[in-house]
């Protein structure tokens, strides 16, 4: 059995609640025990940094400092790329840096050495063990399921830090998605940053960096996007039966009122379903409805599902 | 501290070399957010070269940058430009150039964490849209966020959040230049 210690993230405990649920069955089923982080704290994300550049090094470094008192033999990680990124930052300059590492060790009253790697789940998922664990846990095979893997920016970027080969065509995922009998489709929008950051602070500029990666991922073929992040997940999905009302507004020169999208689910005929990488995984190793929240998606995904398992295997999970 | 000296730092504190980067455009060119902005990556190493900090503090691109890193990856000779965006923010906030949804969202945010240690993104988009008097943005999503269990109304409080207030506050102390480096604050620079 392999241990990591295990950054959950904010988004695990209310938006990413369907990932969350995935991830545990999925590791439990591969032999990967994950330590949660004592009292781990928010990482900041990405506001935290923009007002003070202490804080986003100080705020990611608490935890991970934690976790090297009291798990010193395990690396960290992470399920969400913005968390993965800060981590990933603080560690780095606290190793790189003496002059860091003394600015956040006082902010934070803890000795932190670094001496751990971070790493997140498409790192831990294609290490060669738990690939062919994976490959012995598969019970379901996907039939014509046309999967568009999106990484998003900050689990590549900035290659100093990541280490990450390819950062305009990775393949770890398409390579993982595969085992499950999903088709992973050739596309444009792999890295693209899908806009999660700003899509409070400025939603007008930022929708239609969501709005592309969809309209690529649809034109390619795709019928899901997997995703390996909880945040892109909530962008590429959430904020979808707003965009494709915006799109038919613009084409047909009607308005709708915005509310409206409260009642009304995305057109399904326009909308494509939006799926972690570990959901994916935990359909095809036999997870059913219950140990799942596939229910719990924007965009339903039961349809796609059903399609790509066959009718009376999908019962048992929808 | 004359606008000169202000950017020689900002650009030795982002690790970027104003001549490095001779206009090829890549970065601009690969940015998500190009379209929205007032001045394009290419333009912010540009206005660094000419020494026009002031065009680079008050522009949008600063706050519209997502720090997706996409320029730097392609640029072929290594212009760390969203390193030189954020020292350009610190500048812009340290002058009261900030920008004004966005300083209530971060804020926002950090004050969350330090209330309970964890975000609680109901409590911080709800905050946000009273704040920046943006009621109905994304609030379509609620209903089904509710139903589904996906937030509640109890914030995600942890133990240690006494200490993690404590945190906040000698971070940003650190952070505030007389504290950190004896230096003056910085003069208004004209637009
Ligand atoms: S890609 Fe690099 S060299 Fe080319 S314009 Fe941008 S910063 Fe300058
Ligand atoms: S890091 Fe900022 S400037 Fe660079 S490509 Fe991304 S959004 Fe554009």
């Amino acid at each position: 059995m392999k241990r990591y210690a295990y950054f959950p993230g904010c988004a695990s405990e209310s938006t990413a609640k369907s990932a969350t649920l995935a991830n545990e069955f999925v590791f439990g089923r591969i032999g990967i025990d994950l330590v949660e982080i004592e009292d781990w704290n928010c990482c900041g994300a990405t506001s935290a940094h923009t007002l003070s550049s202490a804080l986003g090094l100080a705020l990611p470094a608490r935890p991970l400092a934690r976790a090297e008192a009291d798990w010193p033999e395990l690396d960290v990680v992470t399920g969400c790329a913005s968390c993965y990124a800060r981590l990933k930052l603080a560690n780095h300059r606290v190793r790189a840096d003496k002059s860091e590492r003394y600015m956040v060790e006082k902010i934070i009253g803890k000795p932190y050495e670094a001496k751990r790697e971070v790493l997140n789940f498409l790192d831990i998922l294609s290490d060669p063990a738990a690939r062919a664990n994976i490959g012995a846990a598969l019970l379901r095979r996907f039939k014509n399921l046309k999967a568009a893997c999106y990484y998003g920016c900050l689990n590549v970027r900035p290659a100093e830090i990541t280490g990450a080969e390819n950062r305009e065509n990775p393949m770890a995922m398409d390579e993982i998605a595969a085992l499950t009998g999903a088709e992973p489709v050739e596309w444009g929008f792999k890295t693209e940053c899908c806009g999660a950051a700003h899509q409070n602070d400025a939603a007008l500029e930022a929708r239609p960096l969501a709005g592309r990666i969809l309209d690529n991922a649809r034109a390619c073929g795709a019928d899901v996007i997997l995703t390996a992040c909880p945040m892109c997940q909530l962008n590429l999905e959430m904020r979808q039966g707003e965009y494709i009302r915006k799109r038919e507004e613009k084409r047909t020169g009607k308005a709708r009122f915005p509310l409206l999208d409260m009642v009304l689910p995305p057109d399904p005929e326009q909308a494509i379903p939006v799926l972690s990488i570990t959901e994916l995984l935990a359909v095809a190793m036999g997870a059913g409805g219950r140990r799942l929240a596939l229910d719990a998606h924007f965009v339903p995904v039961g349809r796609l599902i059903a399609g790509a398992l066959g009718g009376r295997e999908s019962e048992a999970i929808l | 501290m004359t606008d000169h000296e202000t950017l020689a730092r900002l650009m030795a504190d982002a690790d970027v070399r104003q001549y490095d980067c001779y206009q090829c455009g890549k970065c601009s060119g690969g940015c998500p957010m190009a379209d929205a902005m007032d001045l394009k990556p290419r333009g912010v190493m540009r206005c660094a070269q000419i020494g026009s900090l002031g065009r680079i503090l008050n522009s949008n691109t600063i706050w519209l940058c997502t720090g997706c890193g996409a320029c730097a990856d392609r640029c072929p000779h290594d212009v760390n430009v969203p390193a030189l965006i954020e020292e350009a923010r610190y500048e812009a906030a340290r002058r009261g150039l900030g920008r004004h949804d966005s300083e209530v969202l971060n804020k926002a945010f950090v004050a969350n964490i330090k209330a309970f240690g964890r975000n609680h993104e109901m409590l911080l988009a709800g905050l946000y849209n009273v704040l920046a008097l943006k009621p109905i943005q994304d609030m379509a999503s609620v209903p089904h966020m509710l139903k589904k269990n996906l937030i509640g109304i109890k914030p995600n409080r942890i133990g240690a959040t006494r200490e993690i207030a404590e945190l906040i506050e000698r971070a940003e102390k650190w952070d505030d230049p007389m504290v950190a480096t004896g230096r003056s604050q910085t003069p208004e620079v004209k637009k």
